[in-house]
């Protein structure tokens, strides 16, 4: 058959793939989308099961996914697996790349929380004086953040907080329960604020592009969707300099196969979206890669610390009597140092995620064994309060990405090499924010029953970004303030990789409001025929 | 070159099978080709699958093993599998109707378990349990599975912290400790003993999710 060139061609089918599939077909303009991974069928592909019945009685598979923590028997299979598609790092940095190749990607199963960046990730530099401003204000996505908000109904209260923009919210008005209620009052003497979290409920239980985003596109009859589709590498116009299409592997067969389009999209993760524009462009002046005349492609990786945090008790809660208007729902810190106040020993800041449970306690976080612990596991069910910090990650340049010419994939293809580390700022901020949280838990009058100060390791909040930055000035970034290349005007990477700081927010609301303003822009420019 | 040679097998494999088939279709009065009904036009060469299409599948009532089997250890050696042993007893014994770490099997379970695990694993597991054993004889004379809870205690209780996932103790022997201490837990309480002793008592078995299935998984995942 014939080779036909589609009008764009979108690489990868989460929330910003899903986001432009969307907005673009219902434009009138036809999208082809490839996707590495297969389609979950969810009738099929899951079912209820025992432990005892899996071939490890629940344990991990020993060896298998060793940098996904988040990976158990019963989810083992909905992850990238490390064999196949390998990744390099120097044993003394590891990384925690975790990846979902299914259709839908990371979409599937997101954490939900819903926040908007504010003016002080937007034009940090502006208020410390470190890393670089976005070419962008929270006043030019506000506009987006609310519609994306609307698709993904989330709850949420207005706080009135400039660290925490309100949004266009399913209002949550449910009164804090009991221990909450004493969180907050700490909070308050100590001049942190608490606040009701925001979390995107979806639809029919999910809040993926699978459902609340692809169908849409589908419907218009202008989306074509490919699984099984293992990108190889962009290609272009060696006239016009222009992308043209792309070329790819059957994920099966390893039939190599190309596909020709007007505009290219990739929308596959912040780091897989790097990799593509890396193994894409000969090297040049500045490095390789396609895209890459500023030479910070893959440069200023950043993620978010998870890890440190507390666990406690609220004593009046033990011995059965946790009731619902005690115990029960969560809350939200968002940043509060470095707002008004200067920390002494890190820039930036960090939120707490806070919850209470009515459900037994982990063991874990008692010394103790037999008998004597099953009594105390007893007496503290239903009493669990616990913390656990989102830290901002500080972009420096050194952190960076590159491709590793001596290792490639099941599919032949070169992979990345992932250099990062924490710094101090990053340590320093995770140590505030369990004292903090223990200060806050005993000032409400809580057992602080386990503590732990170390961040787990880099990539495990799965918040990767940056490696192909936004700027006003091709010199210095990859991208400009439409997610479109400095270099080539028919590409645009509309993941989190543009991001110039990430703070302490899930992602996710700012991926998809820059997603849908990009494919706006890019309509726009094709109407014009300027694309 | 061994990939080369497994691509080989792989290959000769359906011509193996074709030819087996084939050398039965030339031997009708075979017991085994009698048994096989002709193939449909459009079935596979050598492929019976007449009737798949119309039946109907009858539910086959499966079961694990471990209701009447026992895990064979063959990783520990003697003491460190009898230190194990008595360290499931002491840190999990059976309490209110729910089987202890022995009678859920859980040291055997933990003896494959560790056996197929990375070799940092193994070596935890194993300098872990020796320690134990040699701390036993320094203090009691005794093999550590010859302890009283008493004197296992003063052995055990020094080492045991409250500690979030993740993050376990950084200190080599306590690391030890209160991941054995996990594992055991879990390889308990996800054992089927378990969960039939929590049917009986009408309460709710731990260790039910929702599995994935290997979703189309890569035909050439192992090539």
């Amino acid at each position: 058959m014939a080779e036909e060139k589609v009008d764009v061609l979108i690489i990868g089918s989460g929330h910003s793939g899903g986001m432009v599939a969307k907005v673009l077909t219902e434009k009138g303009i036809s999208c082809l989308m490839l996707n590495a991974g297969p389609v979950v069928d969810f009738k099929k592909d899951r079912e209820i099961k025992p432990a005892y019945e899996l071939p490890y009685r629940g344990f991990s598979m020993p060896g298998r996914l060793p940098h996904v923590f988040q990976a158990n028997e019963f989810n083992a299979n909905t992850w990238v697996d490390e064999k196949e598609a390998p990744y390099t790092y120097t044993p003394q940095q590891p990384f925690n790349w975790v990846r979902v190749r299914l259709f839908g990607g990371r979409s599937l199963f997101w954490a939900r929380q819903s926040f908007r960046l504010s003016d002080y990730e937007f034009k940090a530099k502006d208020h410390d004086g470190f890393g670089d401003n976005w070419p962008i204000s929270l006043a030019d996505l506000a506009p987006y953040y609310s519609r994306v908000e609307e698709i993904f109904r989330v709850s949420g209260h207005a706080d009135g907080l400039p660290q925490y923009p309100d949004g266009n919210f399913v209002v949550d008005d449910s009164p804090w329960s009991g221990c909450m209620q004493r969180f907050i009052a700490a909070g308050n003497k100590m001049n942190v604020p608490v606040c009701k979290p925001r979390s995107a409920m979806g639809v029919d239980g999910l809040a993926s592009s699978i459902n609340l985003l692809l169908p849409d596109a589908f419907a218009t009859g202008k989306l074509t969707a490919v699984p099984n589709a293992v990108v190889r590498q962009l290609t272009v116009d060696k006239n016009t300099g222009l992308a043209d299409g792309a070329l790819f592997v059957d994920r099966h067969s390893r039939r190599e196969m190309s596909v020709k389009a007007r505009v290219v999209i990739l929308a596959a993760g912040c780091l897989e979206s790097t990799r593509l524009l890396l193994n894409s462009g000969l090297e040049n002046s500045k490095g390789a890669g396609l895209a890459n005349s500023s030479g910070v492609l893959g440069h200023y990786l950043i993620d978010q610390v998870y890890g440190p945090g507390i666990v406690c008790s609220v004593p009046e809660a033990r011995d059965g009597k946790a009731t619902s208007s005690l115990m029960g729902g969560g809350a939200l810190v968002p940043r509060f140092r470095n707002i008004d106040t200067k920390s002494k020993n890190f820039i930036r800041g960090y939120a707490l995620n806070v919850y209470s449970s009515t459900r037994p306690m982990d063991p874990r976080n008692f010394a103790d064994y037999g008998e004597s612990l099953q009594k105390k596991m007893d007496s503290y069910e239903g009493s669990g309060f616990s913390t656990g910090m989102m830290g901002e990650v500080l972009a420096h340049y050194d952190h960076h990405v590159r491709i590793d010419k001596n290792v490639v994939d099941a599919w032949d293809i070169p992979v990345l090499h992932i250099d990062t580390k924490y710094t101090d700022n990053e340590f320093n901020m995770a140590r505030d924010a369990v004292d903090t949280s223990i200060a806050m838990a005993e000032e409400a009058g809580f057992e602080v029953l386990s503590k732990n100060y170390d961040p787990n390791p880099p990539g495990y909040s799965i918040h990767e970004q940056g490696t192909c930055r936004m700027g006003d000035d091709p010199k210095t970034s990859v991208l400009n303030q439409w997610n479109q290349s400095h270099d080539i005007k028919n590409l645009y990477v509309v993941d989190a990789s543009s991001f110039v700081s990430g703070g302490w927010q899930n992602p996710t609301m700012t991926i998809l409001a820059l997603s849908m303003r990009a494919s706006e822009h890019l309509a726009e420019q094709m109407r014009q025929r300027n694309v | 070159m061994r990939r080369r040679d497994f691509v080989k097998a792989l290959v000769a494999v359906p011509v193996t099978v074709r030819t087996m088939l084939g050398q039965q279709a030339a031997t009708p009065q075979s017991a085994a080709t009698a048994a096989l009904p002709p193939a449909a036009e459009t079935a596979p060469t050598g492929v019976n699958t007449r009737g798949f299409f119309e039946y109907k599948a009858h539910p086959i009532a499966s079961s694990v093993p471990d209701g009447f089997a026992t895990t064979q250890a063959n990783f520990f050696n003697e003491q460190q599998l009898a230190t194990l042993r008595k360290l499931g007893d002491i840190l999990l014994p059976p309490l209110n109707g729910y089987p202890g770490a022995t009678q859920a099997g859980a040291p055997e379970f933990i003896d494959f378990l560790i056996g197929v695990s990375p070799a940092d694993r193994k070596h935890m597991y194993q300098t872990g349990l020796d320690r134990l054993n040699a701390d036993a004889e320094k203090l009691f004379h005794v093999p550590f599975a010859q302890l009283n809870a008493g004197q296992a205690d003063k052995l055990l209780r020094p080492w045991l912290r409250a500690w979030m996932p993740e993050h376990p103790p950084k200190e080599q022997f306590a690391r030890f400790i209160n991941l054995a201490h996990q594992d055991i837990r879990t390889a308990t309480m996800n054992s089927q003993a378990w969960s039939i002793a929590a049917t009986s008592s009408g309460e709710r078995a731990p260790g039910v999710g929702l599995y994935w299935s290997p979703i189309d998984p890569d035909i050439q995942k192992y090539v």
